[in-house]
């Protein structure tokens, strides 16, 4: 078990809004249990997990809308259902099963019978509280495992050697190169800027195709990767190849590859690949 | 004596019906299916064929279409080793639709399938639907029911999973349909088992092996030249009514390496540009692309050669070669 929570990342989710009134909290975000791998693909066919939490949620929620209706034999109906439910899936992930309040579901059911509205409502309250704790701690990390891709998975072969290298060495290649079309650049040597240019731009659209690798919508590609940026590349070997190249204009178009291209990529694909690796790190 | 010349008269005699009952069965099936009474087509139907047999069961009659099939990449999609990578194990759910399609209804996105994942898009899926096999013809099988359906001859069909090609073969306004250059037809039979297949006339047969298409100097436009500073490629795909390559979801390339040589042939120096449906610099129908090249000063001579590397492999063949003097 210890080999599960011995690696974890902590993000500091401070609450910026009330400073001195609340607490600043911690968010621990641990690699999710390994019985649960069993309930997602490829283990298992379907989605098991999502399939019981919308049993759960079906049920639970059925017993508001009946109560609402003045249904009370279907939502005495559900109550039931739910219980089980619930029971069912406080037994699919052994590590989880402390996030479960088996004696507040049985009061809740319980409560529904009496038909009063204000007595149900109050008893579902510490139901309700089992699964937002869970889901407000353990959402991201199963997004993270079972939702967002591995970029580990890709292999990129570099345009330029033609060699093989995982996609986080070649985010190196990618960042090398950059730097020897600035650095060059600020040193006068437009020529050298003008070749690592080249050799750059075939690196970061080599980014283009893969893409496809886990999007199926070609949209996507509209950013990071579009018109703005081939723009801006265009822009910069017009401007190395110029008889006085004009700094002003370049430093612009590479600050739209790095803000449009580079930065913008980073946060809505990064973190997740960083809270992977780390959790592949043992 | 007698009775030997008897027995032989009998048997003339028996001979000849069979080939009358033969033709007649022939012309029946062939011409008036319809006057076959329905009870009698009940006993030789043969139901598992609707029910996602196993491709191989289709060529208890279909041999050669099955042979030609089982050389497609169609029956390798989901067996496919960059496949199985790039789904990260076929565990993406999005991938499925088209590596394992339930049934192709033209131009709608197919479900995936639960049965026989490892024959990947095989004949069910692409034939069955709503209780028959669909295809070109008009015909009458005994052991399935048949529709013709005219969709099959159509590039719509294919569009169903090759949704970008068929974007960019429909904006060149081709004509020519994807089957007439990727499933070419000649005449041959459908079945090859005796004696059904003599009980059908002849008729034509579809390539089922899906040939990708050669690229050759005549569907591409390649020349070389050289300007004061540069050294410039002008491409054009002349033929191709879709770009070259063309993908969905695979990663085609074709590969322009242009090598500089001094004047003893000895190799300066080189380059070479991607062109590949992913990056947006595949060639479009009909429209030149120029591309530029750095030749040092020395340079006499410089050699193009365009690689060819396929969505599903990393070997590359080379298609077009040529060398330009200065
Ligand atoms: C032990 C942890 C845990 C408990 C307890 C729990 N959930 Fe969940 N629930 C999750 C996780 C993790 C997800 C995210 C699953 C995913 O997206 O793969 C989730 C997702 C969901 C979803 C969204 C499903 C979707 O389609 O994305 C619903 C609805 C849901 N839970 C309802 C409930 C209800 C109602 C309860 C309480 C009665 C509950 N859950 C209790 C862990 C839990
Ligand atoms: C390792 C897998 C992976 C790769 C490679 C990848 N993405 Fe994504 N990307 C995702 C996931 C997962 C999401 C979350 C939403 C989703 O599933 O589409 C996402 C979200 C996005 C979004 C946000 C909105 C949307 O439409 O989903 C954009 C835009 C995007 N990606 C663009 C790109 C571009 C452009 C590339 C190629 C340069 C790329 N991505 C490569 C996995 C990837
Ligand atoms: C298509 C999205 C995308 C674009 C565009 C992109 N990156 Fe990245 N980058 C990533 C992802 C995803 C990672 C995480 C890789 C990993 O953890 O293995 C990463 C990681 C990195 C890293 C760290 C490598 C490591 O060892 O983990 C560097 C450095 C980097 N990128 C530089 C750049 C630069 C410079 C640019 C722009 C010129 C750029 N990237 C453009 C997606 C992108
Ligand atoms: C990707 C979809 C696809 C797959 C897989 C496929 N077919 Fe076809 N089949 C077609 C199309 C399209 C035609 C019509 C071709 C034409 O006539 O232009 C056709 C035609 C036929 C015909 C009519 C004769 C002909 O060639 O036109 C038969 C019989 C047939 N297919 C059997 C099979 C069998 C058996 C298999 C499996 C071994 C199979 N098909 C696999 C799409 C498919
Ligand atoms: C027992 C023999 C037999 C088997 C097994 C069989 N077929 Fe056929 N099939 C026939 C005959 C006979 C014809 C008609 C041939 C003719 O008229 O030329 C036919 C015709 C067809 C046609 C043409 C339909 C049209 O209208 O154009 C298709 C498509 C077809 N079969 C698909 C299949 C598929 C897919 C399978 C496997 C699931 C299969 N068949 C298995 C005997 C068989
Ligand atoms: C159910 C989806 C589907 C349909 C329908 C379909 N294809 Fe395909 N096709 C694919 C997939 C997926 C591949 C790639 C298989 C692989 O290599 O793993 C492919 C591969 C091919 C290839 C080989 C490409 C190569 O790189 O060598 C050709 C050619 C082809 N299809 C032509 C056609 C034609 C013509 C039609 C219409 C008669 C058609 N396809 C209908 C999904 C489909
Ligand atoms: C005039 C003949 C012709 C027509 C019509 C045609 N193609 Fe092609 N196709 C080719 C040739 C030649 C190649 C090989 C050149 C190449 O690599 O692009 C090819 C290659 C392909 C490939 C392999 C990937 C690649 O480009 O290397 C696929 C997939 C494909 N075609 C699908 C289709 C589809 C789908 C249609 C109909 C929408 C179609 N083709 C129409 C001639 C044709
Ligand atoms: C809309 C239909 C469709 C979907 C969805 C689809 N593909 Fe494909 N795929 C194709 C077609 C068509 C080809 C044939 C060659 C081409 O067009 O790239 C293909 C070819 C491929 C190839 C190259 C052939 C091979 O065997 O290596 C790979 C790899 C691939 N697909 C992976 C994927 C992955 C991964 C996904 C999910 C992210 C996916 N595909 C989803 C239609 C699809």
């Amino acid at each position: 078990m210890a080999r599960y929570y011995s690696f974890f990342m902590v993000l500091a989710v401070s609450l910026f809004a009330f400073p001195g009134t609340l607490p600043a909290k911690d968010m621990v975000l641990k690699k999710p249990p390994a019985s649960l791998d069993k309930l997602y693909p490829p283990q298992s066919k379907e989605p098991q997990f999502i399939q019981q939490m919308h049993k759960m949620s079906g049920s639970f929620g059925g017993v508001f809308v009946n109560m609402k209706e003045g249904d009370w034999e279907n939502a005495e109906k559900k109550a039931q259902a739910f219980v089980e439910a619930y029971e069912e899936t406080s037994k699919m992930v052994p590590e989880w099963k402390d996030y479960f309040d088996l004696k507040a579901v049985k009061e809740f059911a319980a409560a529904v019978p009496s038909r009063d509205p204000a007595k149900i409502g109050k008893a579902s309250g510490p139901v309700g509280k089992t699964c937002g704790k869970c889901h407000g701690e353990q959402t991201v990390a199963v997004w993270t495992r079972y939702h967002w891709p591995k970029v580990d998975q890709i292999k990129m072969v570099d345009p330029v050697t033609d060699k093989e290298l995982t996609y986080g060495k070649f985010m190196h290649e990618i960042s090398g190169t950059f730097k020897g079309v600035t650095v060059n650049f600020g040193e006068g040597q437009y020529d050298r800027s003008s070749k690592a240019l080249r050799d750059f731009k075939k690196r970061y659209m080599e980014l283009k195709s893969t893409c496809s690798k886990c999007h199926t919508n070609d949209a996507v590609k509209e950013f990071f990767v579009g018109q703005p940026i081939a723009e801006a590349f265009d822009n910069l070997a017009r401007e190395l190849t110029a008889a006085k190249p004009n700094p002003g204009n370049f430093w612009k178009n590479v600050g739209t590859i790095g803000k449009l291209g580079c930065k913008q990529c980073h946060l809505t694909h990064r973190s997740y690949a960083i809270i992977q690796e780390t959790w592949e790190e043992e | 004596m007698k009775i030997r010349i008897r027995w032989i008269r009998w048997s003339f005699l028996l001979l000849a019906l069979a080939v009358l009952a033969g033709l007649a069965l022939f012309k029946l099936i062939n011409e008036q299916p319809r006057l076959i009474p329905a009870f009698l087509v009940e006993q030789v139907r043969q139901p598992d064929l609707l029910e996602y047999p196993e491709a191989r069961r289709c060529a208890d009659c279909h041999q050669e279409i099955f042979e030609a099939w089982k050389k497609s990449r169609h029956s390798l999609a989901w067996v496919s080793e960059s496949y199985i990578k790039n789904s990260e194990n076929r565990s993406k759910e999005k991938c499925l639709a088209c590596h394992v399609p339930k049934e192709v209804v033209p131009g709608v996105k197919p479900d995936p399938r639960l049965q026989q994942r490892d024959d990947g898009i095989y004949c069910v899926p692409c034939h069955v639907r709503n209780g028959a096999m669909n295809g070109p013809y008009d015909l009458f099988s005994p052991p399935h029911p048949t529709r013709k359906n005219a969709d099959y001859r159509s590039s719509k069909f294919c569009s169903t999973c090759h949704q970008k090609t068929f974007k960019e073969w429909s904006d060149t306004g081709s004509r020519q349909t994807c089957q007439s250059c990727h499933m070419k037809r000649r005449g041959g039979r459908l079945t090859q088992k005796f004696p059904l297949n003599w009980m059908h006339v002849k008729r034509e047969v579809a390539d089922h092996s899906f040939p990708k298409g050669d690229l050759v100097t005549d569907s591409l436009y390649v020349q070389g030249s050289f300007t004061d500073a540069a050294f410039m490629v002008r491409l054009v795909n002349t033929t191709v009514p879709h770009r070259v390559p063309t993908a969905d979801n695979g990663d085609p390339r074709l590969f322009v390496q242009v090598t500089f040589m001094d004047e003893k042939g000895g190799e300066l120096d080189g380059d070479r540009e991607i062109l590949s449906p992913q990056q947006d610099t595949a060639l479009i129908y009909q429209k030149p692309v120029d591309l530029q090249f750095f030749p040092p000063t020395q340079t006499q001579s410089a050699r193009i050669v365009l690689r060819y590397q396929p969505a599903w492999g990393k070997e590359r063949s080379d298609v077009v070669s040529l060398t330009v003097q200065r």
